[in-house]
């Protein structure tokens, strides 16, 4: 595939020094998370750069939702630290689909406009540019016309790629997805996995999502970090992930 | 008989009340969409209850003499412990949310159970102040003077903006925790601020309008949105709507056909719901069409004419005939007991809660005032207790009052009257529902009859007795077309 011929070409010009490292957006050192103070992983040291598409495979309960909170400064961290290089704002996070309560009536046009309310004052109306926003990022993900319908009318998959183009709303320099191909159809697997490809290609930012699914995250991800039994292994292919 | 275009008139009597409704039916709404879409939609049954223990709480407190009588500063006092209970049963829920200890649905039953209890046993140790507390409780926003609409229309237009201006935060914070604090921070703010706001509408509201009304208003509308739209601006917008129209259309039934406005608004209310369910199966067109039916429906008896009421037959008619004026029957629950200069005692007198010697009651004035009126215009006026003791109470419907008269050797004609509702509402008006008939004697038949029922206004009156006096002169003005 064209981009892992890309990725290897940028890599071995960063090993060779014709271009500067990055910084991590977001690093990792011995951190332990959990609940109520039993660790649920624990010793996670990892550094993730801007452009990166990492993967977090491990089996249901396993810890990947709560090493994301952790992240996202949802849940402290038990041990450890994590230092983050750009504001909690500049974090897109893409849920799960199945958490988000039904009852509430929004349409998905409403569910993008969310990404942008960080910007939005109270007394203000929605501007015209965040207007114009959303009709971008609806236009990436590829769903223009289904603006207008009931969010949780939609597939599985297209819930996650509206949740996507939430998490794009905030103008994102890291993407945390949590399962985004779970429960979604193979085509829509197909569509979720070349945004996510084309993300990190095109707009530089860094991808971090999560999936019971091994084999899947082989075939995309630059880099996997494994997680079982409360215990955590990287598996560099294309990109960094250790310091 | 008021007509639709009647009450929408600013000299209509009930006006105020009519816009305290409207005020409800706007703002109510909105808070309660939040309240069923968090899933927190008992704390809008809780907290008015909870309200309420606060109301009859002070008034028990100013029984016992901690709290200083204040005269005609009873929606002040009442207002105080509404506000009061509201915001610490708040907090203590809050508190035990917090903790994460039992159910939330548990904590909210139990708060519930316990304010219902408090209310009823602070009423039962304050018994000459039950009438108040009940009415308060009740929460007649028929009677809201202009002051109080002043009042409510500064409270909840305040909570109106709010909720405007804070939408996005409170969509946020209730949809997707996550992304708030991700975007905004720490979202508590939010949730007090949603929730004080919640306590702001139904503590006063309850005051204003009782717990029933404010709980009809908080999640009928919200609820019978909820299936016809499929955006949160959407299902805002319509639920203040729907909350306006459960308010206008209930306000009309409660005045025309004389029935209690709160139950009367929260009927209609689920009505919508069920309405809403329905249009939902139909096609958009048909369900418009259902909707302009309805109104129709609806606007069509509400603006036709009235017809005009007969008065008292003149007394030529009659010949030189005895009429038989017969002591008006009570059929309220109520004494009726005309009130003496303690206020306080007098009402529970009127509801028959502590003893009392004789006094004159409305029936008695009722009957002196016709009696005056008959004679100034020419009628034999006889009394029929007179004749024979027995006939002391004398029956109302017309087979029995034709045969009692018969059987005690009367003739001529009977004058009847029954009382079937007589509530004084804060001095400002009485509503009454009374039947007048005149019985011819030898054949049964009835020469005239005439049903007063509506809602007579007092303005002038400065205590309980002198409204029912004043409602009695205005019955007789009527019924003489004077």
């Amino acid at each position: 595939m064209k981009y892992n011929r890309d990725v290897d070409e940028i890599n071995s010009a960063r090993e060779s020094g014709l271009i500067p490292q990055p910084l991590p957006l977001v690093s990792l050192h011995d951190v332990s998370v959990g609940y109520d103070s039993a660790p649920v992983v624990q010793g996670v040291s990892l550094a993730i750069y801007p452009g990166s598409l990492i993967g977090l495979a491990g089996p249901n309960g396993s810890g990947k939702t709560t090493l994301f909170r952790a992240i996202l400064g949802l849940l402290p961290s038990l041990g450890g630290s994590i230092s983050r290089a750009c504001p909690l704002s500049n974090f897109g996070y893409v849920p799960q689909s199945a958490a988000l309560d039904p009852q509430f009536p929004l349409s998905a046009s409403e569910v993008v406009e969310m990404g942008a309310y960080g910007r939005v004052r109270s007394y203000q109306f929605l501007p015209k540019s965040e207007k114009g926003r959303i009709r971008e990022v609806l236009n990436q993900i590829g769903l223009p016309h289904l603006a207008g319908r009931s969010f949780f009318s939609l597939s599985g998959g297209q819930k996650q790629r509206m949740l996507i183009a939430r998490a794009l709303m905030v103008d994102p320099k890291i993407m945390i997805l949590d399962e985004p191909l779970s429960g979604v159809d193979e085509e829509s697997r197909k569509s979720i996995t070349d945004l996510l490809i084309q993300l990190t290609r095109e707009k530089n930012i860094a991808v971090f999502f999560s999936s019971h699914d091994l084999e899947m995250v082989q075939r995309v991800a630059d880099g996997i970090v494994r997680v079982d039994h409360g215990q955590i292994q990287l598996e560099e292919r294309k990109a960094r992930l250790q310091p | 008989m008021t007509t639709l275009l009647e009450i929408v008139q600013p000299s209509y009597l009930l006006f105020p009340a009519l816009l305290g409704t409207l005020i409800l039916g706007l703002v109510c709404p909105l808070v309660g969409s939040y309240l069923i879409l968090r899933r927190t939609v008992f704390l809008g049954l809780t907290l008015p209850q909870i309200a309420a223990a606060g109301v009859a709480f002070t008034f028990w407190l100013q029984q016992t003499g901690l709290l200083p009588q204040l005269g005609q500063g009873e929606m002040g006092i009442a207002m105080f412990g509404s506000l009061a209970f509201t915001f610490l049963g708040m907090g203590l829920l809050g508190y035990l949310e917090q903790r994460g200890k039992g159910l939330a649905e548990g904590r909210l039953a139990a708060a519930y159970a316990l304010a219902g209890g408090l209310t009823i046993l602070f009423m039962v140790f304050n018994p000459a102040g039950q009438v108040e507390v009940l009415n308060l409780l009740k929460g007649e926003v028929i009677a809201l003077s202009r002051g109080e609409l002043q009042l409510l229309a500064g409270v909840f237009g305040l909570v109106f903006v709010a909720m405007l201006m804070f939408r996005r935060e409170f969509l946020l914070t209730s949809f997707d925790r996550d992304l708030a604090f991700l975007l905004k921070g720490r979202q508590i703010i939010w949730d007090v601020l949603l929730y004080l706001l919640a306590g702001l509408i139904i503590a006063f509201g309850v005051i204003m309008a009782g717990p029933l009304l404010i709980f009809g208003f908080l999640v009928l509308p919200a609820l019978a949105a909820r299936p016809l739209v499929n955006r949160m601006s959407s299902f805002l917008a319509l639920s203040s709507v729907l909350g306006l129209v459960m308010a206008f259309f209930g306000f009309y039934s409660s005045v025309r056909l004389d029935l209690p406005l709160g139950p009367t608004d929260v009927t209609l209310g689920c009505c919508l719901i069920f309405l809403a369910y329905a249009l939902r199966r139909i096609s958009p067109q048909r369900s418009l069409a259902l909707i302009i039916l309805s109104l129709i429906a609806l606007w069509s008896p509400g603006c036709g004419s009235n017809i005009a009421p007969v008065p008292v037959p003149e007394a030529k008619t009659l010949g030189e005939k005895t009429v038989w004026l017969a002591r008006v029957k009570n059929s309220t629950a109520l004494t009726l007991l005309l009130p003496a200069t303690n206020p306080l005692r007098s009402l529970a007198e009127m509801a028959g809660k502590v003893s009392s010697d004789y006094r004159q009651s409305v029936m008695d004035l009722l009957r002196e005032s016709l009696k005056t009126e008959l004679e100034q215009r020419g009628f034999r006026i006889s009394l029929p207790e007179e004749k024979d003791a027995r006939f002391a109470a004398f029956p109302a419907d017309t087979g029995t009052a034709v045969r009692v008269a018969r059987e005690g050797k009367l003739s001529g004609f009977a004058f009847v009257g029954e009382i079937r509702r007589w509530e004084v509402e804060a001095q400002k008006f009485v509503r009454v529902f009374v039947d007048f008939k005149l019985i011819r004697i030898d054949d049964g038949a009835v020469l005239w009859e005439r049903r007063i029922q509506r809602a007579v206004p007092t303005p002038s009156a400065t205590n309980l007795g002198q409204a029912s006096a004043d409602a009695v002169r205005d019955i007789v003005r009527e019924l003489f077309a004077l």
